[in-house]
């Protein structure tokens, strides 16, 4: 790993030969973002590239999840898949349980050979009614949720500043949507990030 | 006993002309009907006029409790008044779990276990009512008839902006449960916002196949990489400083770890 990081950050920072383009090189241009095919999925139909649902077994690389159409999928997760559970995190993370999102490639056998998989990620909306230490209350359409403020982890945006890890200028009964992730079959989720409106 | 069983027509009548002239005058109330549960059970076209019908129910009640001469039945419509509201607010946490009840003037929170209890109360000292012995005022028992109209306001979710926010407001700033002990660990967070706002991550965003793979720090900067199809993208952000212009990108012929 150390070595692969070594070789990254030669490249990144000049003197790498491995470099196939920079941004001073012009190849990665905007107009790149014109000329990629747009994945082609039939409005109304199911895109075979996605899956999500909620772990039921971990076997090796595979995951079987049961998603909310209660069909099984079954998803392989290899070296270069990255995976996110409030942060970048190892597949020793993914726990059966965990709700996910997952993007990849369908294989011919059924099988999702996944590129990224988000566990347990929520997006959601409210006001705020509470602020005890560490935990803020969110209503959340009448419902409490307890979202737990992790330290070197959370950070809050308000506005158009700057990310910060300082949350403080939270206020009791102002509105936020946080982006976090859920801690399964509880009403309580741990902060990734808070978005404030000013 | 005699003087607690005379004080309670005054609050109860204190409270039912309160929600009336909230129901009957209150414009937001009016412009906010189609979202109480009674607008579900009759219609939002006739929830106004139905919201208005039981304000002046309730205003009647209150002017029958006030003024004399006392006699039972007042009592008694203060109770079926009381019973007509826990049915509805049964109905409302049976049908529509999600409106508000529209008990006291606007507001979002759908019912819950405060809207009963103070039902209950209303119910319990309209019980207590129905005697209506004359009424003859001593402090004892206008300190409990004070006590009685505050839990009656505490368990009122529509008066919570006016005092539970602002409490709970000022005990955050005393308390300050969310300040950030300095010389803490930057989250990456930080990082991986200034990334997406930075011109490098515009131009290459489109080859990324991936989401974060890896993120390290060395030398006051921040790594990240990301495969971009059968290659690996890998950014350079600096750890200090918001410019998003500083961070550098560079795609490389070197296979994800496959």
């Amino acid at each position: 790993m150390t070595s692969r990081r070594q070789l990254l950050k030669s490249a990144v920072l000049g003197g790498g030969a491995t470099v196939v383009a920079a941004t001073a090189m012009g190849s990665l241009g905007a107009e790149a973002a014109f000329g990629a095919a747009a994945p082609q999925v039939e409005p109304g139909t199911p895109d075979p590239d996605f899956a999500e649902g909620r772990i039921r077994s971990i076997k090796d690389n595979t995951l079987l999840v049961l998603g909310s159409n209660l069909v099984f999928r079954s998803i392989r997760v290899v070296d270069g898949t990255s995976l996110w559970k409030l942060g970048p995190v190892g597949f020793d993370q993914a726990k059966p349980g965990d709700g996910l999102y997952a993007r990849g490639v369908r294989m011919p056998d059924g099988v999702l050979a996944a590129e990224s998989v988000w566990l347990n990620i929520i997006n959601i909306k409210g006001h705020i009614t509470n602020i005890t230490s560490e935990k803020i209350h969110l209503d959340h359409h009448g419902k409490e949720i307890l979202c737990h403020v992790v330290p070197g982890r959370s950070v809050a945006i308000h506005s158009d500043a700057p990310a910060s890890a300082d949350l403080s200028l939270l206020r009791v009964g102002q509105h936020v949507q946080i982006l976090g992730a859920w801690r399964p079959d509880t009403n309580e989720a741990d902060i990734a990030t808070v978005f404030s409106p000013h | 006993m005699q003087g607690i069983v005379a004080l309670q027509p005054y609050v109860i009548a204190a409270f039912l002309a309160w929600a009336a002239v909230l129901k009957l005058f209150s414009r937001r109330m009016r412009s906010q009907a189609g979202q109480t549960a009674l607008a579900r059970l009759v219609g939002p076209a006739r929830a106004i006029p139905l919201l208005r019908l039981v304000g002046l129910a309730e205003l009647a009640v209150a002017a029958a409790l006030l003024l004399p001469p006392s006699s039972p039945w007042e009592g008694t419509a203060a109770e079926a008044l009381s019973l007509g509201f826990l049915a509805y607010l049964g109905y409302t946490a049976v049908a529509a779990p999600a409106s508000s009840c529209g008990c006291l003037g606007a507001h979002a929170q759908p019912v819950n276990v405060r809207g009963f209890a103070r039902a209950g109360l209303l119910l319990t000292m309209s019980l207590a009512a129905i005697p209506a012995p004359p009424f003859r005022p001593d402090p004892p028992h206008l300190l409990l008839g004070l006590a009685e109209a505050v839990a009656l306001l505490v368990l009122s979710p529509e008066l919570d902006r006016h005092w539970l926010t602002p409490l709970r407001q000022l005990l955050v700033r005393l308390r300050k449960p969310l300040a950030v002990p300095d010389g803490r660990e930057i989250p990456p967070e930080v990082s991986l916002r200034l990334l997406y706002r930075s011109p490098a991550y515009c131009t290459a965003s489109a080859r990324l196949t991936s989401d974060v793979q890896d993120v390290w720090e060395e030398d006051g900067l921040r790594f990240v990489s990301y495969a971009a199809g059968a290659r690996t993208a890998v950014f350079a952000i600096p750890l200090s400083g918001g410019d998003p212009s500083a961070v550098r990108v560079a795609l490389v012929e070197e296979p994800a770890p496959a």
